[in-house]
């Protein structure tokens, strides 16, 4: 196997286990942990297509610090919803979050 | 020096495959927590194995050192049980979808990735920081501010979601 297709297979296992987890995990930060998980799979496989392929590189290192700053403005975000949740409902998991008033 | 390659690329494959379980499978938030961290630590190691050390260095100081500590603090703040919802039996039957969902995308990719490999370069490129650089203030400058737009937006709404008194202060 080339190295290209070695690193695409890890972004990929980062992708499907943080995938697994975003379903299964019940509480707001655990979910969150796995969305960190996919967002590093993702910034691993535009790198790796980036440096490994004839294409153009600086735009690839760009696009992964791109999605490093979108990754921590995004758990910024999120922190302060599951502040929120769990002011309101007392709880960070997501079964007292998911139902509806009335 | 090409084992040796392929000796440091199985430690980080390693470091980042045991870091995802852990973080996927513990119950603990902390332990989950350590699992993200030591795959963040994985993924900066291959960065480096990529001959991108800007990036690896930035993987460190953005992931590890910002945004693990800001979900530390939400790990805090919001006091999460151990014998919450998540320590509770569920049906055997939501795992098992949740397995084949992750598992349908991950075998999907995998065997697009495996059926038409892309021809790879042997050594990665070299991309000097002075290079990063002029792309960001040259033809990159759009994405470049967008992103400070972007962050200082999160870290206002952010303030503005958590304020206790927000509304009842008057």
């Amino acid at each position: 196997m080339s190295a290209l297709v070695l690193y695409q297979l890890v972004a990929l296992f980062l992708l499907a286990t943080g995938l697994y987890g975003f379903l299964w995990r019940r509480s707001l930060v655990a979910m969150l942990i796995c969305l960190e998980l996919m967002l590093n799979g993702a910034g691993l496989s535009i790198m790796a297509a980036a440096q490994l392929t004839p294409a153009n590189a600086v735009l690839g290192q760009l696009g992964t610090l791109l999605v490093m700053g979108l990754a921590a403005a995004e758990a910024t975000l999120v922190l302060a919803i599951v502040v929120v949740v769990t002011r309101r409902f007392k709880t960070s998991e997501m079964i007292a979050a998911s139902e509806l008033k009335g | 020096m090409e084992i040796l390659a392929r000796l440091v690329f199985g430690f980080y494959a390693a470091l980042i495959v045991s870091g995802a379980l852990m973080a996927v499978v513990e119950r603990g938030l902390v332990r989950s927590l350590v699992g993200l961290i030591a795959t963040m630590f994985g993924v900066a190691g291959l960065y480096m194995l990529m001959a991108a050390p800007f990036v690896a260095f930035m993987q460190i100081l953005i992931y590890v050192g910002g945004v693990s500590i800001l979900i530390f603090f939400s790990i805090m703040l919001t006091k999460a049980r151990p014998t919450g919802d998540e320590a509770k039996g569920r049906p055997l039957r939501k795992r098992f979808n949740a397995l084949v969902t992750a598992l349908a995308a991950g075998v999907v990719l995998a065997s697009v990735i495996l059926k038409f490999p892309i021809p790879s370069l042997e050594t990665p490129r070299q991309v000097s920081g002075q290079q990063l650089g002029e792309g960001l203030l040259g033809p990159y400058l759009l994405p470049f501010e967008l992103i400070s737009v972007v962050l200082f937006v999160a870290m206002a709404a952010a303030v503005a979601l958590a304020w206790q008194q927000w509304g009842k202060s008057k």
